[in-house]
């Protein structure tokens, strides 16, 4: 369960980027964040995982009060929250086991990490890991060599290898064309699904936010504007959420048109 | 005749296209070097006139060079050359392993800022100190032998391989060390996943850059007479060798070719990965020019 009770946080340079926000996540939820550019998405996906730290008020997740983890806790927090990232973020120069094998680090003796020798039940698992996004048959090919859909899975694999019990996910498909965009959103539905993981997505497609959604919450200038299940999220509620009415770049099949 | 304009002319009115700034920086550089030069020329007490007769010279030195030279000497500079060529190789292995951990402790993006710039002067001050002046501290300490210019290289080569490769580190992606953080990896994860990867080819790049200039400066510490090819080259000079000299001087040559030809291949491999992901970068690149176009 993660709970945020009036979290607030305000960036060195004075940007207020989140205002008392309070809500709870129950366990197994999928959740889809929408807002405009700005709107505080990223911070408040960052503020569950402590990278971001807030400046008042709290997150818990599973028990542990976020803002009062020492620098030891914080690392086993993290180690309990899988992340994907628009960039993908994987270590390009290496092969894609070892970028998975990267969401083992907290797990592993260090001595294993620094040196790559890892246990065959890591190994294992991350080879489990890469066919549940089905892409195993690419486990010794470096990662520059992927397209960005497939650098994308790999990216949610490593997030699996850390055995989470929350995944958070900020824009994982902004940089993917919208054939890909499905397939990505389809995977995380999927882990959400059959593995129970509670999963948080940070999107800016209200047709991808409702479809795959079981619940949308909508934030503007980092204020909590609309929290409901994705079949309440209709046009006139995302106006109200972006504050403006709706244009082409606003949906994903809109883009795919252009 | 007055007609109203088009929304299309309204637009292009609108936009202004600015004045050519005027590069005040580089004008100023560009007069300061010029009158510089100018102010040396002219100060340096030099006797141009006998510029002129270098070509006849440099044929009569040439002629002395190749006038008796014989295969005997061949081995003694050889082996020289050798001693030069080994010397530069522990010179680096010395940088290599003082530098590598010093690297982070100089990268603003992995190490705390104080520790950062105390370790970068440090390594400034490395660099600062020509490998001859450090060469001609150290004979005190180690004699007059090969020793001497391998540390005196070696500090020279910590100062150079930490500064520049900190830079590589440092301009690195963000990425990959934040998925490590936010994995819940420590400090020594990060520095293994998220920064060595992305830097270690450019820094073994350097490695043996390096390692090619310190062959370049052991032949000239020789000079000093702690040996190599320069004491070979110093002694021959002293006694009016004169094919000796020529043969120094090919085998100088000769030998740092074929070393810096075979070193930047390699250099070439490491960055660019094996070879034929190259061509497959390549095809990337020129599928995405493709679909761009059809837009
Ligand atoms: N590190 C930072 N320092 C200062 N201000 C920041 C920082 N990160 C974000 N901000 C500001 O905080 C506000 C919220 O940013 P945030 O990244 O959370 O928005 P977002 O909803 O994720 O937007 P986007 O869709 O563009 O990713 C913005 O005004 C942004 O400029
Ligand atoms: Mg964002």
């Amino acid at each position: 369960m993660i709970t945020f009770d009036k979290a607030s946080v305000t960036y060195p340079g004075g940007v207020r980027a989140l205002k008392d926000l309070s809500l709870t996540v129950g366990d197994g939820e999928f959740v889809v964040i929408v807002g405009l550019s700005g709107a505080g998405k990223s911070t408040m996906i960052r503020a569950v995982n402590g990278l971001v730290p807030l400046t008042s008020g709290s997150v818990t997740v599973n028990d542990w009060s976020v803002p009062e983890l020492g620098r030891r806790q914080m690392r086993d927090l993290r180690a309990e929250v899988g992340m994907i990232f628009q960039a993908f973020n994987l270590v390009k120069r290496t092969t894609v086991l070892n970028n998975v094998l990267m969401g083992r680090l907290h797990r592993v003796p260090l001595w294993r990490s620094l040196l790559g020798a890892y246990a065959a039940g890591d190994r294992e698992l991350a080879m489990q890991c890469l066919e549940l996004v089905e892409i195993v048959e690419k486990a010794y090919v470096r990662a520059s060599n992927l397209s960005g859909g497939q650098q994308q899975r790999v990216g949610i694999a490593r997030a699996l290898a850390q055995e989470p019990k929350v995944i958070l996910a900020d824009e994982p498909v902004a940089s993917l064309d919208p054939p890909t965009s499905h397939v990505v959103m389809k995977y995380l539905q999927r882990i959400n699904r059959e593995l129970g993981i509670t999963t948080l997505v940070n999107l800016h497609f209200l047709d991808l936010a409702r479809m795959y959604a079981d619940r949308v919450i909508g934030l503007r200038e980092g204020e909590l504007v609309f929290d409901g299940p994705g079949s309440d999220a209709d046009e006139s509620v995302f106006e109200d959420i972006y504050g403006r009415s709706l244009t082409a770049d606003d949906v994903l099949e809109g883009q795919a048109q252009l | 005749m007055t007609r109203t304009e088009t929304p299309a002319e309204e637009r292009l009115r609108e936009q202004l296209r600015p004045e050519k700034p005027f590069a005040r920086f580089r004008w100023t550089v560009t007069i300061l070097l010029a009158a510089a030069f100018a102010w040396s020329a002219l100060t340096i007490d030099a006797r141009w006139d006998r510029l002129a007769q270098i070509p006849e010279r440099t044929w009569n030195f040439l002629g002395l060079l190749i006038q008796d030279a014989s295969l005997g000497p061949l081995v003694i500079a050889l082996e020289a050359m050798w001693e030069s060529v080994a010397i530069a190789w522990v010179a680096t292995l010395i940088g290599v392993v003082i530098s590598f951990p010093l690297i982070f402790l100089a990268s603003v993006n992995v190490a705390n800022r104080w520790v950062v710039l105390v370790v970068r002067q440090v390594l400034n001050l490395f660099r600062a100190i020509p490998e001859i002046v450090l060469a001609i501290a150290f004979i005190p300490f180690f004699g007059l032998n090969p020793v001497t210019a391998a540390v005196a290289m070696g500090v020279s080569s910590i100062g150079t391989l930490g500064k520049l490769s900190a830079e590589i580190v440092e301009g690195i992606d963000r990425g990959p060390m934040e998925a490590v953080a936010a994995s819940g990896g420590g400090w020594l994860a990060k520095l293994r996943w998220g920064v060595l990867p992305q830097a270690m080819p450019e820094i073994a790049a350097f490695w043996l850059y390096r390692f090619e200039i310190n062959i370049r400066v052991s032949a000239v510490l020789g000079v000093l007479g702690i040996g190599g090819i320069g004491t070979f080259l110093t002694q021959a000079a002293q006694r009016n060798y004169y094919d000796r000299i020529g043969l120094g001087l090919l085998v100088v040559i000769v030998v740092t070719m074929l070393i810096d030809g075979a070193s930047a291949r390699l250099r070439r491999r490491i960055i660019n990965g094996p070879p034929g992901e190259l061509d497959q970068k390549r095809e990337a690149a020129a599928r995405v020019q493709i679909s761009g176009d059809e837009t």
